[in-house]
């Protein structure tokens, strides 16, 4: 057939394609900017009144303190006349939602739960400097002050890089501690005790190669009241680097050369990976050992699978986030106890979980000010008194005075408590401190060397590869993400 | 194909009843209208727009990210980067690993889904009185959400909570199947194979009750038996169905997702890490690597019209040489 003058080409065509495509692309564009500080108009003067009649999404992944606050909003909704619409989900889900939003640059969700390894690092831009809301007239002031917040956890969930910009207010802090069936040792302990030669009870004095010794012993001799000694969240998952990274730091192993002083403010130069190390190798041989003895089903289990697995009976004790007490409370009243992660041959270590609340960058006007009411609000101490007595959920305070209160202190544990997360206070305390905190690298990439990370020791504890061909895989991995 | 027959004679007759002159002003009005100032084009333009807007668009945004660095935070930016993510895509080991997942989930999913929904649809063909009852039972589990479907099968399967897991340890197969990497695969073939059978006996059904009863009957009348019918007589006929079948299966299957994030995340051991998972990983998890994932949905794209191509070919039906120009030579 012959060319036709009036057909379009192909080269015309993807040359018309190009075009649209860069319009599109130049109208997606925003530009980052010093957050506003909007004054609303409504409520006649009461500063919590002045964006009355706004509605707000808040976005969180599918936690108990959020679960809590989902439940007893309408305090808030009496207070400012705002709505809130709560969406809680897995947390990936949460990081891709937001990804989405910041990029589109639009405010689908205007309050964040800004994970700070997950969102906060990568994704900083995204996010508005709580700063001059702070700083400005215009709203009520944050009960107590910045200075009620515990330090580590205002650092580490709120800034990074800048320390002259704050991103979030520590919103919860879950932590992982040991939580172990007090029934169970009750029963076994003395003969565990004549058989091992130590008190198997965790304790503050624990060891890991005693915890794998107690577990081998439960797996052997208590199988008529429960399937195995311990459980593990190694699922191809977040959690299974979470779980590891205990073991890492005990074993005086860590990411990069930094170590833990990247978890605070985070970095754009950690330094070398020093994960391939021979303490590195140590910690993956000694982890590998115990997800031998663990029940089977570990490496499908992230930390919501581990939890039901404790409270279905599964397991004698187990390193999970401390926020998971109010359910085992429920399940086993007055049955469960928890401890301190044993130590290694450096020291002990907790890894820290704990997420602020942030704004989305993209948030202006009455939005953004209502946005501001709800975080002030949500980490307020009395909301965070309030979340600890939820039946659907259980607070994780961020707040010194909370721990202070009376009626808080009366309840540690105690069994049946009005506070049932609050059992875990006294473990949970000292785990903070900072000889006893583990802290994750806040560098941008860490989505990916997360990922790297539990991909490498997925493959070692399901196709048993060796540890020290593991940690140099990881190792040489995370070089190349680091470049 | 009889119908061709039919049609050829017909038009001859026409054709000769009318003039020579008329019959050509007749072809000239019959011819379609061809380019862009016409009224049927104008008519179509709106249609067109959106269906450019919503391909081309997309395509085009595609190709240029993989040759770019994109940052989408703080405003959208592509920083030209020539061919670095093909190369670091197509000399990444972990990729082609993936690949090879993937084509392995491909041809078992397909495969299954194709003989059993055969299999089903056949006995559905032989049922008379309860086949309406018993087509909507095995139906319903296509009408369920396949991230449900993922955690249906997660729950079942918990060796904690789950009924098939303590069926299983029952009789003595106490592993968790999502757990090794050697049975989480299978598992999660066989979970997609469970929802979608019914869709693909569905559509065979149909082709099954388009088989003119008459050439089944001469089959039987000149001896065939059930099977020979079947393959020389029934399948042959089914030729276009199965095209279709296998078309809206393939590629589903090459965009198989939520079931495999419902139950393993593409664990244990990248186990079933298909490709999918990782462009899912590369546009959204990791920071600005959109560039990878926009090469990886390029080859994902390839891959389709290679596989479609391919069961065309095989499957497609070829104009008859009858039906053209040469039939009216003969």
């Amino acid at each position: 057939m012959a060319p036709r003058t009036d057909a379009i080409s192909r080269r015309q065509l993807l040359a018309g394609g190009a075009s649209l495509a860069a319009l599109f692309a130049l109208q997606a564009c925003s530009t980052g900017e010093k957050t506003e500080t909007p004054k609303g108009t409504a409520g006649g003067g009461d500063p919590w009144k002045q964006f009355s009649g706004t509605t707000i999404n808040f976005i969180s992944e599918n936690t108990s303190p959020s679960a809590a606050i989902a439940a007893n909003l309408a305090p808030f909704e009496q207070l400012t006349g705002i709505t809130v619409k709560v969406q809680q989900m897995e947390l990936d889900k949460v990081v891709e939602k937001c990804k989405l939003d910041f990029s589109s640059g639009t405010a689908q969700n205007h309050v964040i739960y800004a994970d700070p390894y997950q969102i906060l690092a990568p994704m900083a831009d995204g996010l508005a400097d709580l700063r001059p809301l702070l700083d400005s007239g215009n709203y009520p002031a944050v009960d107590k002050g910045l200075g009620d917040f515990i330090d580590t956890q205002l650092q580490a969930t709120g800034s990074f890089i800048d320390d002259k910009k704050l991103f979030a207010l520590p919103y919860d802090a879950p932590t992982m501690i040991l939580h172990y069936r007090k029934d169970l040792f009750e029963k076994y302990g003395p003969r565990a005790k004549a058989d091992l030669g130590f008190d198997p009870t965790p304790s503050d004095s624990m060891t890991w190669q005693q915890y794998l010794a107690v577990a081998k012993w439960f797996n052997e001799n208590a199988r008529s009241d429960v399937a195995y000694g311990i459980g593990a969240q190694a699922k191809q998952h977040d959690a299974l680097q979470c779980d590891f990274s205990n073991v890492l730091w005990s074993f005086g192993g860590d990411y990069f050369e930094k170590g833990q002083s990247l978890g605070l403010r985070g970095s754009e130069e950690p330094g070398a990976v020093t994960v391939g190390s021979p303490a590195g190798v140590a910690a993956a041989t000694f982890y590998r050992d115990l997800l031998k003895v663990a029940h089977p089903s570990s490496t499908t289990w992230d930390w919501t699978g581990l939890a039901d697995a404790f409270v279905a009976g599964e397991i004698a004790m187990c390193p999970n986030w401390h926020e998971f007490a109010a359910g085992e409370e429920k399940a086993f009243p007055g049955k469960v106890g928890y401890a301190l992660l044993p130590k290694g041959p450096a020291r002990r270590a907790h890894i820290f979980g704990g997420t602020g609340i942030g704004i989305n960058a993209n948030a202006k006007g009455d939005e953004l000010g209502a946005a501001w009411l709800f975080v002030n609000w949500a980490t307020s101490p009395q909301t965070q008194l309030m979340s600890l007595g939820s039946k659907v959920g259980g607070g994780t305070p961020t707040r010194t005075s909370v721990y202070e209160l009376p009626e808080v202190k009366a309840e540690e544990g105690k069994s049946p408590s009005k506070f049932p997360n609050i059992r875990t206070a006294e473990t949970v305390l000292k785990a903070w401190q900072a000889e006893n905190i583990g802290l994750r690298p806040k560098v941008a990439q860490w989505v990916e060397l997360d990922t790297i990370i539990f991909t490498e020791l997925s493959k070692m504890l399901t196709r048993g590869a060796d540890p020290a061909a593991t940690m140099a895989a990881m190792q040489q991995q995370m070089q190349k993400a680091m470049q | 194909m009889s119908a061709g027959l039919d049609t050829a004679p017909r038009t001859t007759l026409r054709t000769r009843a009318v003039p020579p002159a008329r019959a050509g002003r007749a072809r000239r009005r019959a011819r379609p209208p061809r380019g862009l100032k016409t009224f049927e084009f104008a008519m179509m333009a709106p249609a067109l727009t959106v269906l450019f807007v919503l391909s081309w668009v997309p395509f085009v945004i595609l190709i240029a990210m993989s040759f770019a660095k994109v940052r989408t935070l703080g405003g959208v930016s592509l920083t030209f980067t020539g061919a670095d993510n093909w190369s670091a895509v197509l000399g990444d080991g972990a990729i082609w690993a993936s690949w090879a997942r993937s084509l392995v989930y491909f041809v078992a999913i397909v495969g299954l889904e194709m003989l059993l929904g055969l299999a089903v649809a056949l006995v559905l063909h032989q049922l008379v009185r309860a086949r309406s009852v018993v087509l909507s039972i095995v139906l319903l589990p296509m009408f369920l959400a396949p991230v449900l479907v993922g955690l249906l099968g997660r729950f079942m399967l918990d060796s904690t909570i789950g009924l098939y897991a303590k069926i299983l340890q029952g009789v003595g197969l106490g592993d968790d199947l999502l757990a090794s990497p050697s049975t989480a695969l299978p598992t999660i073939v066989s979970i997609d194979v469970w929802q979608w059978t019914p869709l693909v006996a569905l559509i065979l059904l149909a082709g099954l009750t388009a088989v003119p009863p008459a050439t089944l009957e001469a089959a039987t009348v000149d001896g065939a038996g059930y099977l020979r019918t079947l393959v020389s007589i029934i399948l042959p006929q089914m030729k276009p169905i199965i095209l279709v079948a296998l078309l809206v299966r393939s590629m589903d299957a090459i965009r198989y997702f939520d079931i495999v994030v419902a139950t393993t995340n593409g664990g244990p051991a990248d186990a079933t890490k298909i490709i999918p998972i990782k462009l899912y990983e590369f546009a959204f998890r990791f920071n600005n690597q959109l560039g990878k994932a926009a090469v990886l949905g390029l080859t994902m794209l390839a891959f389709s019209i290679v596989m479609a191509r391919i069961f065309l070919r095989f499957f497609g039906e070829r104009p008859s040489i009858a039906a053209g120009d040469g039939g009216d030579r003969g």
